[in-house]
């Protein structure tokens, strides 16, 4: 389904975490499709059971997806309202990003045109 | 499912272990790490039921583990250098294990000569030293054990073997909840299999944790700032170590992420990279802080 960047820094359980969100917002997996089991991804990336049950239920506590007892996790149908954990942390990754741009000497009109264009994107 | 407390061991008078305490939950894939001659072998001698330990516990599926028939028909223990009787092909050699161990699983066996693809009429004494591990193995996940204690087990496999074995071994856990302590200095693979670490110095237990929450707890920052005012934020922060490359600075930071990212950032930073740290860099600067350093060699 997609491979783990072992060399990278970043810890499995993160990179995992990401990928999945990845796979939900561009409809890759769809709303209420099964993500395949704990057991399963252990085996095809070779990695601890215990990484994929502990991203599984970092993805759940962020309402990316849900689990039923004996059946698995499935995709969440996406309400844009709910995510306030989600919403909080992009809010601040916007903060840092915008101050960046500023220091570097964006001006706010320039901002505003990129924000412009990503809305006629979606 | 391997529980240790407070365990003391000498030999002769020399202090091996002093006071270790640590768990290993059930399913968990564990990584002992140490300084050479830290006791990591002693420990897993110990946990195994080889050794007794002078003082404290050590419990293995809630019983102890000395001397205790039932507790070894489920726990491995695959030493650093793999022992079978001398002369012994495969074949009489999983012939013993037979007769050993109730848990034996015949169709395993089969199945896992394919996988290892070694000839069961060949002298193990005559294998390379990989092809023996191999052996070790092969014998040892046919047992079915509920518990599995690897000592340095990748030394010698070749990278497919590895990926085979790991593979392997991930999927009792998987499947059966396998318990798996494993010891290795190479920090790399235990990085990518295990759950949760212990590192032991000098007979004592120096961290135990998380992987993953270890790993989120501490940062590599590179920084720079236009004015040469970086002696206000060694104030601030946790730093455990700090070094100066030309005009940037590299520190090592404890801390949550969020609030170490935030303090920075009110200093205005030119530069500002954020990178985990690797398991070997944690047990370097770990090891560092217990007076274990590495420092400039020059002979």
């Amino acid at each position: 389904m997609f491979e783990l960047d072992v060399r990278s820094r970043k810890p499995i359980y993160e990179q995992l975490v990401e990928k999945l969100k990845k796979l939900i917002i561009n409809d890759v997996l769809k709303e209420d499709e099964k993500l395949p089991s704990v057991r399963e991804l252990a085996q095809q990336l070779t990695i601890n059971p215990n990484t994929i049950q502990k991203a599984y239920r970092e993805l759940e506590a962020q309402g990316y997806i849900y689990s039923l007892k004996g059946k698995g996790s499935f995709v969440h149908p996406v309400e844009k309202s709910e995510n306030e954990e989600g919403l909080k942390k992009v809010r601040e990754e916007l903060k840092q990003l915008f101050a960046e741009a500023i220091y570097l000497g964006m001006t706010t009109e320039e901002i505003q045109a990129i924000l412009r264009e990503m809305e006629g994107v979606n | 499912m391997i529980e240790v407390k407070q365990v003391d061991k000498s030999f002769d008078k020399e202090k091996i272990l002093k006071n270790v305490s640590f768990s290993v939950q059930k399913g968990s894939i564990y990584g002992l790490l140490g300084s050479n001659g830290a006791g990591k072998t002693t420990l897993m001698r110990t946990i195994a039921g080889i050794l007794v330990q002078d003082k404290g516990e050590v419990q293995a599926l809630g019983e102890p583990v000395f001397e205790n028939e039932q507790v070894k028909q489920k726990l491995v223990f695959l030493p650093d250098a793999p022992y079978f009787l001398p002369q012994y092909t495969v074949k009489q050699m999983a012939n013993y294990y037979r007769g050993m161990y109730e848990r034996w699983n015949e169709e395993r066996y089969q199945k896992l000569k394919g996988v290892f693809q070694l000839d069961e009429n060949r002298k193990i004494g005559r294998f390379s030293k990989g092809m023996q591990r191999q052996v070790a193995f092969w014998l040892a996940m046919s047992v079915m054990p509920d518990v599995l204690i690897l000592d340095e087990p990748f030394d010698g496999l070749d990278a497919v073997m590895r990926q085979k074995i790991r593979q392997l071994l991930i999927q009792d856990v998987a499947e059966r909840e396998m318990t798996i302590l494993i010891s290795s200095h190479n920090l790399r693979e235990v990085e990518d299999i295990c759950d949760h670490i212990g590192i032991l110095h000098r007979g004592e237990v120096l961290l135990e944790r998380d992987l993953d929450d270890l790993r989120s707890d501490i940062h590599k920052l590179q920084v720079a700032f236009r004015d040469e005012d970086d002696a206000i934020l060694q104030s601030e922060l946790d730093i455990v170590h700090h070094e100066k490359r030309g005009s940037v600075l590299m520190l090592i930071v404890k801390g949550n992420e969020q609030k170490v990212s935030e303090t920075v950032q009110r200093y205005h930073p030119v530069v500002y990279d954020h990178l985990p740290l690797t398991l070997e860099e944690i047990f370097i600067y770990e090891m560092g802080g217990a007076g274990y350093a590495i420092e400039n060699i020059l002979v």
